[in-house]
Parts: C-alpha cells; structure tokens; sequence
C-alpha cells in the first residue's frame, strides 16, 4: 500500500475539487460471491470508508433448531458452508455426541476423516478457481472445477448428494464406503496429485498475480489474533493455529499431517496456505483409506429421538474455512435448548470494514476473494 | 441424433489364413500365422449403483464430453458441418484470391471507369468503351465506395470469424470443447461453427435498453464513436503486396490517429451509462488507453527509421530479401532491437484492445462490465465488433512491422510462390492466436500497476530502442 | 498448563471467581459474579496469553420455546394422519431451572497453552445490558452486534451497536425465547 493516498492528501490541495462517490459493492455484484453488499466511499481509486452489510441470507438456523430433533438438525447444519457441508455435519454431531456421551466407532471415525478432507479439496478448488476470476484470470476456474467435479461425483456416489450430504450421522455415518468407492478414491488422489502441479504453474507463482497479491491485504498476527481470524486466515498471517493439532478430533492424532504456515499476511500467504493444504488433505486421506479399520460405521446408543441429559457442550472442528464450532445446550428436551454457531466466515469477515480503507477498488476483489466466505455461514 | 458411439465401418471379416498344407493337425495355431487383432469393441460403462437406495449411478467418469464425441467423424452430420466450414473458407479465400490477384488491374479497370477503351484486354473484337462516360468525381467515389465496402466487410466477416475461433481456442486452453452444438437442427454442427451467426441473430433481436439515468444521446452515439474509427483506421492497413485500400504516405501515423478517437466513445459510454461502474471504467479506460498510446508509437520508431518510410508498402518492402539466403530480413530479427520493438509493440496492442492482463475498463471482477454495463443489444456487440477489429488491426500492423509483410519465411520454391496475401493473412491470424492466448492465460493487472508498467518500463526501453536503432543505422545499416 | 493450574493462576488474582456448577464439558468454565468482572478478567486472560475472544453469545433461560415465533407451522408433514400431532412442539421439561436470566458466555483460546476458557455471566432478562470488549479485541464488535441483533443484550461502549443479521423491518429479538413474529410485507 506504497500508493495510498487518504482523504487528507486530497484536502491539501484546495485549488483541486474532487468528490467523494459512493459505490454499492453488491448484493448483485460478480465478485462478493454471493448476496454480501459492501457501501463503498471511494475518493478516486482509493476507498475510505467501506461499510459491510450483511443478512441477506439470514434464514434463523440457530432459532429453527430450538424445534427441531437433533437428527433434523444435521439437516440445518449443510446450509450453512453449502461448499464444505461435511464438516458442517460433523460439528455439529460431534457436540450433540458429546452432549449424550456416546462414543463413535473407528471406521465411522475415518471416514468422517476422509470426508471431511475431500471436502476440503473441493472447497480450496472452488476458492483457487474463483480467486483466479477475481483477479481477471479465467482459466484455472474450469482446471479446479474439473478436479471439484470428480469430487462431488465420489460424494454422489458415497452419499446421493453432490451439495448439502446429511452424510456424517449422530453416532456415525450414513452408509459405509464400499471397496468399489475406496478404489475410486484412491484412483482420484493418483490422479489429483500432478494437478497441484499444475496449478501452481497456472496461477500460484505467475508473475502478475503475485504483484496482485502479495504485500495487498496484509494482516499481522496481532490483528489476526484481535480479529479472532481462524483457519487459513489466520495461518497466513503466521500463527500456527489449526484445530486438527490443537485439539484433535475423530483420530486427526493418528495421521501424520503438516499444518502450512504463512510468513506476512498478505492475500498470497492466504492463498499459499489453502493451495499447500490441499497437498496435506491428500496425505490424510492416503493414509485414512490404508489404514482403515474394519468394523461398524455407526455406534450403538442414539436412540431415535435422542433426549441428552441437561447439560452444555461445544465442539469444534477445522473446517474449509477455519474453525467451525458449535455450542450446544439441552434442557433433556428432545430439541436443542440453545444451539449457537461459531461461523469462521462471519468472524473472518468483520475485519473487511477496517482493512479496506485505504486499498485500492481492484485490491478490494483481492482481499475479499482471499479470505474466502460463504454467505451462507456469515449470514446463517 | 444419437451420440452412442458406433463402428464407422466395420473392419472386412478377418480371412481366414490358408492352412498350410504340410503343418501337421495336431499344432495348426503355432504354424499359422497371427490372426488380425479384431477391432475394438465398444464396451458399455459398468453400471454402478448406489448402495444405499440402489439407484443406478451414471458413470460420470468415462462420459467426459470429449470421449462423447470420440468418434464425431462416423456422424453425417459432422461432416455436412465440416464441409459448411471448408466451404466458408474456401469462399473467403477465393474472394480474397480474386481481390488479391485481380487488383494488378485495378488501375486499368479504374482507366476504364473513366472513360479509357477496353482494347487491351481483348485481343480480339471491336474495341469497346464504358457505355457512360463518368466525370473523374464520380468514378472516384465509386471506386472508394467499392473500396469501402470491401474493407467494412473485412470488419465485419473478422468479427464472424474471430468471435469463433476465440470461443474454441479459449475452451480448448481451458479443457473445455466450447462452441459444439451450433449450425443446424439436424446436425450440421461441426465444432459449432454457425455460433457466431447464430449469436449475432439472437443479438438483434434483443431489447435495446436505455437506462432511465442515461442520457440518451451520447448513450447511442458512443458505440459508433468506437466502431466508426476503427474502421476508418483500416483503410491502409496492407492486405498484401499492393493491396491497400489507401496507398498513403503517412499510412501509420493515420492509422494511429483515428485508432485513438475510440476513447473518446469509451469515455461517452461510460460517463453517458448514469452508472458508477460504468463511469469508473470509462475514465479508466481514457487513462489505459492515453498512457499506452505512447509505448506503441515509439516502439514502432526504430521499424520507421529502418524502413525510411510511414508507408506500410514501403515499410514491407524494406523486410524483404533474406541473409544469406536463409533468414528473412524482417525487423522481428534484428538483433535486440527488433524483438524489444515486437514485445512492446505487442503488449502495448493488447493493451490498446483493452484485452485480459489489462482489461481494467471493464473488469468483470470490479466493475461488472466496466463501461458497457448498461448497453444490450446490437449497441453491446457494437463494441465487440470494434474490439475484434482492433485485434485484427493490431494483428495486421504486427504482421507488417516486424513479420516481413507478405513475404515467405523460407527461401525456398514452394513457399516464395504462395502469394504474399495469403502469407500476411497467415501471419496476422498467428499473431491473432497470440492475442488470444494471452488473454487466457494471465490475471489482471491492477490500475497503478497498469500506470506504472507504461511509464515506469515499456516507455524508458522503448526510448533505449530508438538509440540503439540510431547506432544501428550509423554504424551498420550505413 | 492444564485447566486446574490455569484456574488457581486466575483465582490468585480474581478471588470471587468460581468454577461454574454445570461446566461446558470438557472446557474450564468460569462464572463471574457480576458485570464489572468481565473487563478485568478479559484484560487478565489476554495479558496471560488468551489474545483470541473466541466467541461471544447468551442464552435466554426464560423456559421453552415460543412457537408463535416461527414464521411457518413447524415440522409440517403432509402424510400425518387426520388429528395426529407433530412431533416437535415446544414442551417444558421438568427439573430444569428455567429462570427469566441471560447467560452470557465469552470463549477464549491460548494458541500457545492450548487453553480455552469459557466465562459465564448470568444477568437479569430484561433490560441487560454489559460492558463491550471491543476496545481489547476486535473480534467483539460483529458477535456483539449479533448477540444485540439476536437476543436484545446491549453492551455499553460498543462503537456501533446496530442490527447485523435480521432486517431493519424484523420487531423484536428473535433468539428470545418469548419472541413473537410480527407479519411484514414479505410474509404470504
């Protein structure tokens, strides 16, 4: 930000009379992904006053679980992060297994494992395509949705859904994975390998995207840590902070795994973590498919409308977009007395409204792209 | 229509080998000899079915669209499609056959316009005049509209064309197949080929919507304010040798001239739009394209200096011939100075076209569409068009400058006797593939990036480059 | 450090600090006793190393569910039987305390201890109103405009304490167990 210039260099030059203008970012705009809508005060290129607003797609989960059972609740839990729903069922079943003190079994643990990493991979694909696009480069969006719709065709045929699972149960999994899957899985990570590859020469190291990116955006680990930023967000910006190896859950203690770091917080350190843990994920799910253990994929002990002692739980989990957590209370109702949702993009995306003034109105795609939101989650 | 593959034609039944007289019955396989490897078969996708509802499944993995289409020539349909394609070929490259070798007349048929007897083409037969006898005002302005014409239609056949060959070359940068369906309801639909046709139908018959914020005016004069010059521009762009609309002196300075009036209409569009988007693109658009004017003049100063000339002809003319008898002597092989013109040349061209690493008028990403955010219709393409024809005009001026203009790139017999048109034209669609090319290949630059790209480095070199062709001249070229 | 050590390092400096009765499971959970704790506390945690305010809500103790609160009829099912009830509806269920009080919970994480601390504080329901934290952490100010915009906390020196979630049209608190939907122009 070598080139800012703030509302007071323009008022030192009386003679000169400019105009602030105000800018509706969205809700319908090609880059907010989605129904986010930021009021921009732009003087020249240069922002100096962005106002987030969000809501848009604001549909009451937490007030809808209140009356629900907590099988219907996994339901609610895919809406949220509708591109990395897996984990999404995963918290949320973990707390309420926690709430009722029922222990899952080993392969119900691995293939929630796999899952979850899978749906990783799927979810940093649609951020590396549509991050290109932001920044003007086509494309890599259609060489990751290549590799994002082999993806969704393995959940297809594991689950029936391409979207919104309901796959990860209270107690388990829905289905167990037939050899004919894990074959194909494991056919999909030979065939996904060179395709980092790949990506790294299309977008990762190209010249014109690192001067968009790198040093744009940047976010100290002090910041990051006020902002209370999670997942890749905050592990750009230095702070090696991931769930998975702060407070393993479902055997993540089993597998050996790295967590990538970033250096300065810029948009490229962002970018760089999610691109290096899609290497990581495809380790784990190397692994999770050798080992896994035989045996039952859903524990014994839920009944059908599970009524958990009064009690509160949190759970939480790293998700595609950072640290995704649920705080549970149960009144020993067959529904939820309080579920509260700790959305890692609602959290991530506070920090916009102090970080974009001063950037520049094509640096605003850049930041907005790297820290990686579903309204879905921000809005809930 | 069915897209199940099937066996074009099927392979004549193996003969069976004559069985050797003197083998003895007990071993017939291990005397004979190796029986054909039968063809191929088609073999259905395993079904795959859902454990838990036992639902089949569609094997996605074996129906990418490119394995759909594996054996498209077995399809009547594809090959009516292909020859559709080759005919519209073929046809373009007649006329231009017959435009570039019967242009060697034109100067007679222009006599003969005015009045001069036809006795020089007829060896036999009475002599002939025109039956009309025209003043010289009006057989020039039929000559020009003729002139005119032809050019307006290399405008608007380039935009047919190139719209196309975009669409496939950018799906096929992007593992896609791009355009497939397009040409006929029974399937004349060879890679699509009628796309562009079909589009620009479908185009007119849009609404055309003016904002209620927009002034009305200047909305609908700001396309033609970009189209109009372009096209201007075109009329000494060299086709080939001799093969100009308008042989000027000053033919580069013109085509630089008129080719900087379309900012002017950008700027209309995007201040007329009542947009924010629409405003912020056309004064990005006036600062992008201002600033890269620069490079691109003086990046094409040494290639003047060179050639002695502004003449696009005799600046052609100055590349030919050959050192050695083996490279050319076009100015993309001088050393250093020639390749340094070209690249800036090129990047500045591709900036002028306000094409992908320096799109920022209309970043889709930022500003929608930038300034053509609230135009639809035939106003829309209107842009496009001029948008193509400025890739081809770019393309064109490459081919001229640095390619050798219409002359071959071997010296050898069948390659001298190909006529110069056809190499120009070869050479600008080669250049076109590079537009093209970058265009999906690279991100956006962002605006002071742009600014300082210009003027912090195409500009300096592209000075350096004239001092080193001046030393190039005193003490090389002499 | 574990939880044990961490808690008698907190009590050293805060002596009216107590365990809470009924602990998030698994997690050290602290209760204060009244609303001018929570600043010093949260000034304590993040000079101790507990820099990352988590996560921020409440809890509306006030019984069980209104269901006038819902837009649409719950858990409507068309192939139940004539006469048949759903199978979620709003029940109290004996033995829980429900008490008109909002429980608030802050969550703090100690990336180097690999720490969380939950703090509870219980206020009274109507017209609660604490201290904003988001002089010390930024991550504050939209989980305190959602526990506003949800549940009708204020919190006293937030710079922009507004609606966030729900629409400027929506009456009332949502997450309030007695909240009433109000039909606007976008209901049928």
């Amino acid at each position: 930000m070598s080139n800012m210039m703030t509302a007071a260099d323009a008022s030192t030059m009386p003679e000169l009379k400019t105009d602030q203008l105000f800018i509706n970012l969205g809700p319908q705009h090609p880059s907010t992904h989605g129904v986010l809508r930021i009021g921009l005060t732009i003087e020249g290129e240069v922002i100096v006053k962005a106002v987030p607003d969000i809501g848009y797609l604001h549909r009451g989960t937490e007030k809808l679980a209140e009356v629900r059972n907590y099988h219907h609740c996994v339901v609610l839990t895919d809406r949220w992060d509708y591109v990395s729903a897996m984990p999404n069922n995963l918290v949320f079943c973990l707390a309420a297994e926690k709430l009722a003190g029922v222990k899952t079994t080993p392969r119900a643990d691995a293939l929630r494992v796999i899952m979850c990493e899978m749906n990783r991979i799927a979810s940093h694909l649609l951020f590396f395509g549509t991050y290109g696009i932001d920044l003007g480069a086509y494309t890599p969006f259609l060489y990751a949705f290549r590799e994002r719709e082999m993806v969704l065709d393995l959940f297809e045929m594991l689950c029936g859904a391409r979207l919104t699972y309901n796959y990860i149960r209270l107690g388990g999994v829905m289905v167990d994975a037939s050899p004919e899957w894990l074959k194909r899985t494991g056919e999909f990570i030979e065939y996904f390998k060179p395709r980092l590859d790949e990506y790294d020469t299309l977008l990762t190291y190209n010249p014109i995207f690192m001067a968009r990116t790198k040093g744009v955006g940047i976010v100290t680990a002090e910041e990051a840590k006020s902002w209370a930023l999670s997942g890749p967000n905050l592990r750009g910006s230095g702070v090696n902070y991931d769930v998975r190896k702060f407070a393993p859950y479902s055997g993540y203690e089993n597998y050996d795994f790295d967590v990538p770091v970033g250096t300065d917080g810029s948009c490229w350190d962002r970018y760089f973590c999610r691109v290096s843990e899609m290497r990581q994920s495809v380790r784990i799910i190397e692994q999770a498919i050798a080992k896994l253990p035989a045996g039952p994929f859903m524990a014994s002990g839920f009944a059908k409308v599970p009524k958990p002692v009064p009690g509160e739980a949190y759970a939480h989990v790293e998700a595609s977009r950072g640290d995704l957590g649920i705080y549970l209370a149960s009144d020993g109702g067959i529904s939820p007395f309080r579920m509260h949702v700790h959305a890692p993009s609602f959290i991530n995306l506070a920090m916009l409204q102090e970080k974009l003034v001063g950037m520049k109105v094509s640096d605003v795609i850049a930041l907005l792209g790297s820290i990686d939101i579903v309204l879905g989650e921000v809005d809930r | 229509m069915s897209d199940k593959p099937e066996e074009k034609k099927p392979e004549p039944a193996a003969v069976p080998a004559p069985a050797p007289a003197a083998a003895p019955a007990a071993a017939p396989a291990a005397a004979a000899p190796a029986p054909k490897p039968a063809p191929p078969k088609y073999v259905p996708p395993t079904p795959v079915f859902n454990r838990a509802n036992g639902r089949l499944i569609e094997d996605r993995f074996t129906t990418w669209p490119t394995q759909v289409f594996a054996n498209r020539w077995s399809r009547p349909g594809f090959q009516w499609g292909a020859g559709m394609l080759v005919g519209i070929f073929l046809g373009l490259g007649l006329t231009g056959f017959a435009i570039g070798e019967l242009s060697v007349w034109a100067a007679r048929v222009y006599a003969i316009l005015g009045g001069e007897p036809f006795k020089k083409f007829f060896l036999f037969g009475p002599t002939v005049v025109f039956p009309v006898k025209l003043a010289p005002l009006a057989v020039d302005a039929i000559w020009t509209a003729i002139k005119v014409l032809i050019v307006l239609h290399v405008v608007l056949i380039n935009g047919l064309w190139s719209i196309w060959w975009e669409r496939k070359i950018s799906a096929h940068i992007q593992s896609r197949v791009g355009p497939t369906y397009a040409g006929s309801p029974s399937g004349w639909n060879f890679h699509g080929w009628a796309q562009t046709a079909i589009d620009g139908i479908k185009l007119l018959l849009k609404e055309d919507i003016t904002p209620a914020a927009a002034d009305k005016w200047v909305h609908a004069l700001a396309p033609g304010l970009v189209v109009a010059p372009c096209i201007i521009a075109f009329a000494p762009v060299l086709f080939g040798d001799g093969m100009q609309a308008a042989n000027l002196d000053i033919g580069t300075l013109y085509i630089f001239a008129f080719a900087g009036i379309s900012v002017i209409g950008v700027v209309m569009a995007g201040w007329a739009s009542g947009n924010k988007y629409s405003l912020l693109g056309g004064l990005r658009g006036a600062a992008q394209i201002v600033s890269y004017e620069l490079p691109r003049g003086f990046s094409i100063v040494p290639v003047l200096m060179f050639a002695g000339s502004l003449d696009l002809q005799v600046i052609s003319n100055a590349q030919a011939g050959y050192w050695h008898g083996v490279i050319p002597r076009w100015f993309i092989f001088y050393p250093v100075v020639g390749q340094l013109a070209f690249v800036i040349f090129l990047i500045a061209s591709v900036a002028e076209t306000n094409r992908t690493p320096f799109d920022i008028p209309e970043a889709e990403s930022e500003l929608v569409s930038g300034f053509h955010t609230e135009y639809s219709g035939m106003k829309w393409s209107i842009f496009f068009l001029a948008e193509y024809a400025y890739v081809l005009l770019g393309s064109f001026l490459l081919a001229t400058f640095f390619l050798g203009g219409g002359a071959s790139p071997i010296n050898a017999v069948p390659f001298t006797l190909i006529p110069s048109w056809m190499w120009m034209l070869g050479k600008a669609m080669l250049m076109m593939f590079v537009f093209l090319w970058i265009r999906w290949t690279l991100p956006r630059f962002r605006v002071d990036q742009l600014m300082d790209f210009t003027w912090k480095f195409l500009l300096p070199w592209s000075f350096v480059n004239i001092a080193i062709a001046g030393l190039y001249l005193a003490f090389w070229l002499k | 450090m574990t939880q044990d050590e961490f808690f008698a390092k907190l009590q050293a400096k805060f002596p009216k600090l107590e365990k809470a009765a009924a602990p998030v499971k698994d997690y050290l959970t602290v209760r204060l006793s009244s609303k001018d704790q929570i600043e010093p506390v949260a000034q304590f945690l993040k000079d101790s190393g507990f820099d990352i305010l988590d996560m921020l809500t409440a809890t509306d103790l006030l019984g069980p569910v209104d269901m006038k609160g819902f837009i649409r009829q719950q858990n409507f099912n068309p192939f139940l039987p004539d006469g048949a009830t759903p199978e979620i509806e709003s029940a109290a269920t004996a033995g829980y305390p429900y008490r008109p009080a909002m429980d608030l919970l802050w969550s703090f994480i100690s990336v180097e201890n690999k720490l969380r601390v939950i703090v509870r504080l219980e206020q009274p329901r109507e017209g609660t109103s604490v201290p904003s934290l988001v002089p010390m952490f930024k991550s504050a100010d939209w989980q305190e405009r959602e526990t506003f915009d949800l549940l009708g906390i204020k919190f006293e020196g937030h710079p922009n304490l507004t609606k966030i979630l729900t629409p400027d049209f929506t009456v009332g608190h949502p997450l309030r167990k007695d909240y009433v939907h109000v039909k606007d122009r976008f209901d049928e």
